[in-house]
């Protein structure tokens, strides 16, 4: 809310510069977004919280400046409003022949206006208008000008409407009826919802309760009779109303953080005495005020040992009776205790804890003292299944992956996985309408952006189906894994194999021994022949050359797809130790020749099988298939190393290896 | 004794004439290796008179101490020349590029999320995660947002369906929290918001959040100021200060907007850091927890802005585009 240094120091007497009484208003929470002189004046833009609907007025900030600022003395026109009461004509009965009002809804808490006749609607006074284009408001009229001018002065939004043009002078506040319509004063028609809380004349809506007046009796230059709407209606009405219309005004602002019901009438008494000033006294006897039933405030307990323990600060009981009293509040002492009634404008003030933030806020945060918490400290940092991930991603780098970032909300892409979408009701755009079921259309695009090629990428980030929502590990792998450089003529290119290896390594990182088996079902994003399902949880292979022609990426990309809350169930809690031998090993390597319909798994089985106990490891070194090989078979060289409590002897050794000989012919291989 | 003399003479001889250490080491072999003429000589000792031995022992082991000396001067004179050839011959550019490991590398948001979980692990505070598809019921019920209250302009929020939303807060987490322990306890998220918000430098649709809170006996304003101090002088580093300005989020009571400043940062200028403040008593009450004997603290940050302020990058954007130029800035 924008306000002249001018109007604030028309209520409040301080020696404080505009600057400072900005920086106090920040520290009591209505925080100073701007100050700018416009037209010679210092102009205060301060921004109102969402539970302080009073702050959005003179009025309401001239209070905090009080409170806070021990020096700073009310002025006449702040205790002319602080102190109201209501006027002595305010029973007069003259006005019911010309105005009378009828609520039949819940939501609107009060009705009050009152009549003004022989006015003329020409242009404010220069003071007005001067005012009002300095805090950013376009001056209209004198009626529309001095309701707009009371609304900051005050927080009580105001309409004032053509009496000629309201039948009657009857006004009704209800819901709206199916199929009704008002032409709100921006001159848009507006189709109205059932139940719409509508300010109404005898027939049909003429405003939108708390958010905007209608244009067919809208106040005019030839306007000579002005009836003065001032009411109070329900917060979450209005906000309801305005928010499905689109219409944020000055008035739904207030009334969406709460205004004083109290007010009503003030304000309306305020706007007389300022169209007295301008024009010449007009206001007819008697207001109009339907107030069904006038909210009731709790008185509540408030301890000031209670508010010294949360705030961390020692406050005297008399500075809480100084504080309180200063914002407005009743405040009896009991005892130790107190018994505070908040005032009709603070409904945030709901329950004890709420004084005690006001009591600290007028005190000053800046004296709260720094204390570390002692007490009971459970076992800090990471535990459990989120942890694992932690350790899946430390793998993921050191097999020199880097990792990649990227956002949840997206358009479809080739590299999507099968099944349904979570899709967003209220997207920011079309193409970010999809919640991600899979990290690689990501790693797709962050490899397009680097380039396409030499990339070795991986993502773990949350993926989404109807109803399921889990971590997930993306992997993409294309062309060379090194650096171009001058010593290395070969670089070698990514291929499954490699892929292969890091998920083994990247398993293993979390005591999963990796599983490889042909995948159960086709996912058309795999190359079919090139593909494999690892350990129930995630499948790897090369891209389907389909798929990469799709997305502009070389065929012998591969790519990896891991289930992290599978993986991490998997991963057993404790790796037991075994045992290490300091005896030397025993090396043998054999070579066989195998038909390759022979899977190497069913090799890799035999060997351990037959050589048993023994077998601390052995590896595959060469493959040779080609000259001088039977058709269809290929020669495998496996290197088998031994070791045990105990040296082997030669003989020994050739016994294990011989085993595994006769095991491996057993699948049908020939020792070369 | 004449052949004791002749042989020194003779392999003084051959090893000033000796012209590499591999001669030279031919040359001990010849005269005092294991059958070495000098060695040798050494052995017809026995065969002497009882009176000769002594003289003969002695004079033979001076000679072999002057030619092991010699010996030894040579091989130094000679080994240094050598060596220099050699290295002359074995130099190499070193200014010539290295060649580079395969090295991967975490995203900068996940470097700092790593720092920040250590120091909120050091600070006791358990790490902990929930959906980022969350029920509304978390996202705003549980933090005491009254149905329909403005507070929720501030969030526009994503909705897939009318109970589940993008969140907009990691505070989110505490709701399950409650849910699922009883205090006293610490615990603490990092993790992605959403918000339908217009995408500039500085704002995106899609960030990150660190949300902790802490509920146990006697917790107050000081103990959130003192802890909010320890872990911003962890992350930015310098004598970190921090300031309370009161502000309004519906879950917590009193509720404040805390800046810090730091001689490192802007040059101790107060920045905003996110929101903080005590636990709202709604919400404690809301699952069966006495405020009489309980309170707690909770404060939120961006996670993005910690880079951001420590490194001076001034685009948001670039967290989630990928670009290696970018990230591979950052160790």
């Amino acid at each position: 809310m924008k306000l002249t240094e001018s109007m604030l120091r028309d209520m409040v007497e301080t020696r404080l510069t505009a600057e400072e009484i900005g920086d106090l208003l920040t520290m009591t929470g209505f925080e100073l977004e701007d100050i700018e002189v416009v037209e010679g004046e210092k102009v205060l833009d301060v921004n109102i919280m969402a539970n302080r609907g009073d702050g959005a007025s003179v009025l309401g900030l001239a209070r905090e400046v009080l409170a806070k600022d021990p020096s700073a003395k009310p002025t006449s026109l702040f205790k002319g409003l602080a102190d109201w009461t209501p006027p002595a004509d305010a029973d007069a009965k003259d006005v019911n022949g010309l105005a009378s009002v009828v609520i039949e809804t819940s939501d609107c808490t009060r009705f009050s206006c009152r009549v003004f006749s022989n006015v003329s609607n020409g242009e404010s006074p220069a003071w007005l208008k001067e005012r009002l284009t300095k805090i950013g408001q376009r001056p209209i009229s004198l009626l529309v000008d001095l309701t707009n001018y009371v609304m900051m002065e005050t927080g009580q939004p105001m309409h004032a409407y053509d009496l000629a043009k309201v039948p009657a002078g009857k006004i009704i506040v209800r819901g709206a009826r199916a199929g009704e319509k008002v032409k709100t004063l921006d001159g848009i028609e507006r189709d109205l919802l059932p139940g719409e809380m509508m300010i109404c004349d005898q027939s049909r809506p003429i405003g939108v309760a708390g958010v905007m007046g209608g244009e067919e009796t809208e106040v005019s230059a030839t306007t000579s009779a002005c009836l003065l709407e001032s009411a109070h209606f329900d917060h979450r009405s209005v906000r309801k109303t305005r928010k499905r219309l689109g219409l944020q005004t000055e008035a739904s602002y207030r009334f969406e953080r709460y205004v004083d019901p109290e007010g009503t009438v003030r304000a309306i008494e305020r706007f007389g005495q300022l169209l007295a000033e301008a024009i010449g006294a007009t206001a007819v006897p008697g207001v109009v005020d339907v107030y069904p039933a006038p909210p009731v405030r709790p008185r509540l307990r408030l301890r000031p040992s209670r508010a010294s323990a949360l705030l961390g600060m020692p406050v005297t009981a008399d500075e809480i009776e100084r504080y309180l009293t200063a914002l407005g509040c009743t405040v009896e002492r009991q005892g130790d205790e107190f018994a505070v009634t908040a005032p009709t404008w603070r409904i945030d003030l709901e329950r004890e804890d709420d004084f005690v933030e006001e009591v600290g806020r007028i005190h000053g945060y800046e004296k709260i003292p720094e204390a570390l918490p002692i007490g009971t400290t459970p076992m800090g940092g990471t535990h459990g299944p989120l942890e694992v991930i932690d350790r899946v991603r430390e793998a993921l780098v050191r097999c020199g992956l880097t990792q990649c970032i990227s956002h949840s909300l997206r358009d479809l892409h080739a590299l999507d996985a099968p099944g349904g979408r979570t899709i967003v009701r209220n997207p920011h755009s079309p193409e970010m309408a999809h919640l991600r079921n899979s990290n690689l259309p990501c790693l797709a695009e962050a490899a397009q952006r680097n380039g396409g090629r030499d990339l070795q990428l991986f993502e773990i980030g949350r993926v989404f189906s109807p109803g399921v929502e889990k971590p997930q590990l993306s992997i993409l792998l294309t062309g060379a894994l090194d650096q171009p450089s001058w010593r290395l003529k070969d670089r070698p290119n990514a291929d499954f194999f490699t892929l292969k290896g890091i998920l083994d390594r990247v398993f293993a990182a979390v005591g999963v021994d990796a599983t490889w088996s042909l995948p159960k079902e086709t996912d058309l994003r795999f190359h079919p022949t090139r593909s494999a399902e690892l350990s129930g949880v995630g499948i790897a292979g090369q891209i389907h050359p389909d798929v990469a022609e799709a997305c502009d990426l070389p065929s012998d990309t591969v790519i990896a797809e891991i289930d992290l809350d599978g993986l991490t169930r998997l991963a057993p809690s404790v790796t037991h130790f075994h045992s290490v031998h300091r005896n030397p090993a025993a090396r043998r390597d054999i070579a066989m020749v195998v038909s390759k319909d022979v899977a190497y798994e069913q090799i890799n089985a035999a060997v351990r099988k037959a050589a048993g106990e023994v077998l601390e490891k052995h590896w595959l070194f060469d493959v040779y298939e080609g000259r001088g090989m039977e058709e269809g078979h290929h020669s495998l060289a496996i290197a088998l190393q031994f070791r045990k409590a105990g040296n082997f002897t030669d003989e020994e050794a050739n016994q294990v290896r011989d085993s595994v000989v006769a095991a491996l012919e057993g699948l049908g291989a020939k020792l070369r | 004794m004449e052949s004791i003399r002749q042989l020194e003479s003779e392999a003084t001889q051959a090893i000033k004439a000796a012209d590499s250490t591999a001669s030279l080491r031919e040359v001990e072999l010849q005269f005092l290796g294991k059958s070495g003429s000098l060695t040798l000589l050494m052995r017809q000792i026995g065969q002497l008179p009882p009176e000769e031995k002594p003289v003969f022992g002695a004079a033979l082991n001076e000679a072999r101490k002057r030619l092991e000396d010699l010996l030894a001067a040579r091989t130094a004179a000679l080994k240094g020349g050598e060596r220099a050839q050699q290295f002359g011959a074995e130099r190499i550019d070193v200014t010539m590029p290295g060649t580079l490991p395969r090295t991967g590398r975490e995203h900068i948001l996940q470097i700092t999320a790593n720092r920040v979980k250590k120091v909120m692990g050091g600070l006791g505070f358990v790490y902990y995660e929930s959906p980022e598809l969350e029920y509304f019921k978390y996202n705003f019920d549980a933090l005491n947002y009254p149905p329909d209250h403005p507070a929720m302009d501030a969030q526009d929020t994503f909705y897939v369906s009318d109970d589940l939303v993008l969140r907009t807060q990691c505070t989110a987490i505490q709701g399950r929290v409650f849910e699922e322990f009883k205090p006293p306890f610490r615990y603490f998220t990092v993790g992605r918001t959403f918000r339908n918000e217009a995408v500039d430098r500085t704002h995106g649709h899609t960030f990150h959040q660190i949300d902790a809170f802490m509920v146990d006996e006697g917790i107050s304003m000081a103990h959130l100021k003192g802890t909010l101090r320890a872990f911003a002088s962890a992350m930015f580093g310098g004598d970190v200060k921090v300031r309370f300005r009161p502000d309004f989020f519906p879950f917590v009571e009193p509720g404040v907007d805390y800046a810090i400043s730091s001689p490192r940062l802007f040059n101790g200028k107060w920045v905003e850091l996110g929101g903080a403040g005590l636990v709202h008593p709604n919400i404690l009450e809301r699952y069966g927890i006495d405020t009489e004997k309980y309170s707690g603290f909770a404060f939120g940050l961006g996670l993005d802005r910690i880079p951001m302020m420590n490194h001076g990058i001034d685009d948001l954007r670039y967290f989630l585009e990928n670009d290696l130029r970018f990230l591979e800035q950052f160790a």
